[in-house]
């Protein structure tokens, strides 16, 4: 495939091409942390395909497949489709306060009798698209500061309050940290991010105090001194500790990890996965998989910025935002640096909502490469 | 294919500010995971060893298993300290799964008071998850074989042998090897901050006094462990026999006693409250250190009841106080050979000046007395000492001063604690004038000199203490030491003989030691008839004491010193012996107090003869000395209203008593 010859009209929009258009790299990245974290729960299950590793697998290749397919969707599709995703998404939203499931305390789910759904995950995606598609059509001075930002601060403020409200602080926090790095991305003053991150901390002592449900505040409190009860609710972060800590400069070996195999530490398979690794790989095997991370977050900014539109560059780097957020706020919880919030490191951790959503963002990263041309041009971010 | 280059080529503006902020965001995730990545390095790298021994502490759980104490023997291996067997019911936490149904069903099987069931759900609550609850103990085979047999149907519930201390003599040496008990709160702190987990072993026992506490460690042993992987929840997931550590017997403690010595102590001091040390000479091992009235060790190991204890604890005898080491008692008229020998050091007094008795002399303003009344006439030192007369002493002490006299008594042991591997030891008191002027902050009174020159105002000693002066006066170069333990696992601890010698002149201590002699075979001697051991030419040299509690007043004097007898207990006078035999080859040296008992030689010296006998009798040495052992001499009772010491027959006036020498006695 020449540069020549995808200058011959038509022929970017054969599928052939498009194919090969995606960037394998940033694939191959993927497929090696989906595939260490199968090997994590393969150990963790006692070197067991079952019940997590093989379902991994499984559900990584059919996730692999939709970000392939979504990788050939025209990239105007997206955008058409940017207000509608995110529409479904915030009816879902309300419907999970009125008819919502009742799990562990938190409305969360939505149970559509054939699958349980978790609307908060669509709203990652919805939101992204959401904002690029505003910002699509905003001029650069608008999109520093103007009366129109009152826009997406709505688009991020009710469906972060929403969420918040079932609750779920983690993913609340990720929604408005998403959409805050878009509205960055788009040129939002950086006196207005650092005011905003001024009051934001301003804001969580009253918050915590008042706002929050007791178990929220027992987590915070916990987080801030873990050691004052470490068979109570400190156990978590100390258990985590105790397993990284332990793992050492190369690990205790594989599916050897005492911590994990026995149960010492919670939620292994899940929010602490990353713990399990750093019990059996030790600080090598952590950093190998930061790298990967940070691997892969570099090459889809790298996509971002060399799209030809607004909506690819703001949409596929607004993806990568959350994606980043996912590894920065579950690896600061696990290492003890951030309040236990039930956020997953993405391809890692066993979950099919949480993989399914990725999937879908890095699909939207694949298309803005494989479509890096082409030009929207249609209208202003109205909202219609 | 060539790309445009986010950093150079700016398209338009929007484009330019999104690229820069790309990068900005990249830096940020770059930094975000760098952050993360030396908080990894703090963990994993720097911290690796803390967490590490944490995740150990996790992983594994040791089931300790106690190890056998040590036995306790006495000098020639009888066994004063054991283990026995005990069946005992253990119920564990973490395998119990309906408290109320298991007791019920274990009920059937044993007794078990529904009091014991309440207090067992409470220990259930606060004790540690992993640690078994001891239901009952001392079960007969019985019960134990039927809980056995039932086990199945009892989940959480285990049978198993334990030993439990036993001490086969009971009483007789329960101050000296003290006993076990519970470990108590107090135990664990002062454990220290990281105290050996057996202690929290269900029914294990810790050393509370004497020898048991002394060497609580080195009889204790090392804890055995079985080592087990243990889950979240604690469920055993694999044995690991590799990391067992096998339990480390505790030591054998051989003590210098000699069971039969102190056994006869005990019998012979019976009901009263007294204490008995007799002590080697040679290599100052304590064959015997007796207590009376003592208590019975094994109930301590138990526990006891409240009403037992303070049955024991507000006894007037004071069972629970060991009064060979924390009794303190004037000594009396033992104490007069110190005063002799500090006489004869100063070079003040010649030995054979005489001084006459007439049963009481004036100072300062008042009368003191001499214990004879009419007093004993014409008096040289060797006669003082014989007839113990109080009117030569208080002359000598006024002469000499007290310093010289404290001097002495202070090189032969009075107020000072010895290294005998236990604790509890009671100095006493021997006054000075600097002591007075420190203490008081006033001179010391002429007075007092006359007191102190016959063992009694502020002057106060142990029966450990008297037994180690009349060791130093027979040994007479020697500042012999006192030895109780005589080896720690097959360790010989140093002897007490390794000490220097005493600064006194051999001609001095010879001539003390003949009066002492002359106390107990001249038969004008105080302790005569009570002093004859009737081992042919094994003879002993002692010196009675009879120590006032009281004052007596010039009143009372007058119309008749009244009789030990009709007094109170508590008023009565202390009885006092010390000895050492035989005299011409000293090997053993002895003390006697009966608290209160009475008379020193109607009293003490006759129980500390019958002592001494079992003492020397036991010796080769003096075995082979005596070829026909004598029967004793009659001893004719101390009829109540007599003289409180020296009950001896005033000789037929014609017959003078012999010579003594040190060489030979003649025996009458």
């Amino acid at each position: 495939m020449t540069a020549g010859g995808l200058t011959r009209p038509g022929e970017r929009n054969r599928l052939v091409v498009k194919f090969s258009e995606i960037d394998w790299t940033l694939a191959l990245l993927i497929c090696l942390i989906a595939g260490m974290g199968s090997i994590m729960l393969y150990s963790i299950a006692g070197l067991s395909w079952a019940p997590w590793a093989a379902n991994h697998l499984v559900r990584f290749g059919l996730c692999f497949a939709l970000m392939v397919v979504l990788a050939m969707v025209d990239l105007r599709v997206w955008f058409v489709s940017a207000y509608p995703v995110y529409a479904i998404g915030l009816v879902l939203l309300l419907a999970v306060e009125v008819v919502g499931d009742v799990s562990l305390g938190a409305q969360r789910w939505l149970n559509l009798g054939f699958v349980r759904l978790q609307p908060s995950e669509i709203m990652k995606i919805g939101l992204v698209l959401a904002l690029a598609r505003f910002y699509h059509g905003l001029p650069a001075d608008e999109a520093r500061f103007s009366w129109r930002l009152f826009v997406p601060v709505a688009l991020i403020g009710v469906p972060t309050l929403l969420v918040a409200h079932q609750p779920d602080l983690g993913t609340a926090v990720l929604l408005a940290a998403t959409g805050l790095s878009v509205m960055m991305l788009a040129g939002l003053s950086l006196r207005v991010v650092g005011a905003l991150a001024l009051s934001a901390l301003a804001a969580i002592p009253p918050v915590v105090m008042f706002v929050l449900h007791d178990y929220q505040r027992n987590r915070i409190l916990t987080f801030l001194n873990p050691e004052a009860d470490p068979s109570g609710s400190g156990y978590h972060i100390m258990q985590s500790k105790i397993a990284l800590g332990s793992g050492g400069l190369l690990g205790k070996g594989f599916g050897l990890g005492s911590q994990s195999q026995l149960d010492f530490l919670p939620e292994k398979h899940t929010d602490f996965i990353f713990a399990t690794l750093a019990e059996e790989f030790g600080f090598v095997g952590c950093v190998s998989v930061l790298a990967l991370y940070l691997a892969t977050i570099t090459i889809a900014l790298r996509i971002a910025s060399v799209s030809h539109s607004h909506f690819g560059r703001l949409g596929s780097a607004g993806v990568t935002a959350t994606f980043a957020l996912y590894v920065l706020i579950n690896g600061a919880m696990v290492m003890g640096l951030a309040p236990v919030v039930g956020v997953p490191m993405p391809m890692l951790s066993f979950g099919g909502t949480v993989m399914l959503t990725v999937m879908i963002g890095f699909g939207l990263v694949q298309a803005v490469r494989v479509h890096r041309y082409s030009e929207i041009t249609s209208g202003r971010g109205t909202l219609v | 294919m060539s790309e445009p280059s986010f950093f150079f080529s700016e398209v338009n503006e929007r484009q330019g500010v999104f690229n820069r902020r790309v990068f900005l965001m990249g830096g940020l995730a770059g930094g975000g995971i760098l952050a993360l990545s030396g908080r990894l390095a703090q963990l994993q790298l720097l911290e690796f060893d803390r967490y590490k021994v944490m995740s150990t502490a996790n992983q594994f759980n040791f089931r300790i298993s106690p190890p056998p104490r040590g036995l306790i023997l006495d000098r020639f291996g009888v066994i004063l300290a054991t283990n026995r067997p005990n069946f005992r019911v253990l119920m564990m936490r973490d395998e119990l799964h309906d408290v109320g149904a298991t007791l019920d069903a274990l009920s059937q099987l044993i007794p078990l008071a529904p009091d014991r069931r309440q207090q067992l759900v409470r220990e259930l609550v606060h004790t540690p998850r992993l640690v078994p609850i001891e239901v009952a103990e001392d079960l007969t085979w019985e019960e134990f074989s039927r809980i056995n047999v039932r086990a199945p149907e009892l989940p959480g519930i285990t049978a198993d042998m334990a030993e439990a201390r036993v001490y086969p003599y009971g009483g007789a040496f329960a101050h000296v090897i003290g006993y076990v008990a519970k470990v108590s709160d107090r135990d664990l702190l002062a454990a220290g901050k990281s105290p050996d987990p057996v202690l929290h072993h269900p029914g294990f026992r810790i050393g509370k006094q004497g020898v048991e506490k002394a060497l609580d460690l080195a009889l204790r042993g090392k804890a055995g462990a079985s080592k087990t992987e243990v889950d979240a929840q604690g469920r055993v997931i694999r044995k690991d026999p590799e990391g067992d550590v096998q339990a480390v017997p505790g030591k054998t403690v051989v003590l210098s006693l000699d069971t039969d010595v102190q056994n006869r102590a005990l019998e012979v001091l019976g009901t009263e409250s007294g204490a008995c040390v007799v002590m080697d000479i040679r290599t100052g091992d304590l064959i015997c250190m007796a207590s009376t009235p003592s208590f019975d060790a094994n109930r301590f190991v138990k526990g006891l009841t409240g009403p037992e204890y303070r049955a024991l604890a507000d006894y007037e005898r004071r069972p629970l106080l060991d009064k060979a080491l924390s009794g303190t008692y004037p000594p009396g008229s033992t104490f007069k050979p110190m005063t002799a020998l500090a006489a004869l050091e100063s070079g003040m007094v010649d030995p054979e000046e005489r001084i006459n008795c007439t049963g009481q002399m004036w100072f300062g303003n008042r009368f003191f007395h001499c214990w004879k009344r009419g007093g004993h006439g014409s008096q040289n030192m060797h006669d003082a000492i014989k007839n113990s007369c109080d009117i030569y002493f208080y002359q000598t002490a006024l002469k000499i001063g007290p310093d010289r006299i404290a001097e002495v008594a202070k090189a032969f042991g009075l107020g000072q604690s010895f290294d005998i591997g236990i604790s509890g030891q009671k100095p006493g008191l021997v006054p000075s004038t600097r002591w007075k002027r420190e203490r008081y902050n006033q001179p010391w009174y002429p007075g007092e000199s006359l007191s102190f020159g016959i063992g009694q105002g502020a002057l106060s000693a142990n029966a450990l203490q008297l037994a180690v002066m009349a060791a130093r006066l027979a040994n007479g170069k020697r500042a012999l030491n006192p030895r109780l333990i005589k080896s720690i696992g097959g360790v010989e601890t140093p002897r007490g003989d390794a000490a220097p010698g005493l600064p006194f002149q051999t001609q001095h201590m010879d001539l003390v030691r003949a009066g002492m002699a002359a106390v107990a075979n001249d038969v004008t001697g105080t302790a005569y008839r009570a002093s004859q051991l009737g081992l042919g030419p094994v003879l002993m040299a002692g010196k009675t004491g009879t120590a006032q509690v009281r004052v007596i007043s010039a009143a009372e004097r007058a119309g008749g010193v009244r009789s030990n007898d009709s007094l109170p207990w508590r008023l009565r006078d202390h009885a006092l012996f010390i000895a050492f035999a035989p005299y011409d080859d000293p090997k053993y040296a002895m003390s006697v107090i009966v608290q209160h008992g009475g008379g020193g030689a109607a009293v003490a010296a006759p129980k500390g003869r019958e002592i001494m006998r079992v003492a020397l009798l036991k010796d080769a040495d003096v075995r082979a000395r005596i070829t026909s052992p004598m029967p004793l001499p009659e001893v004719a009772p101390v009829a109540p209203g007599e003289e409180q010491e020296g009950e001896a027959p005033a000789p037929p006036s014609e017959v003078v008593p012999p010579p003594l020498s040190l060489q030979g006695v003649v025996r009458p």
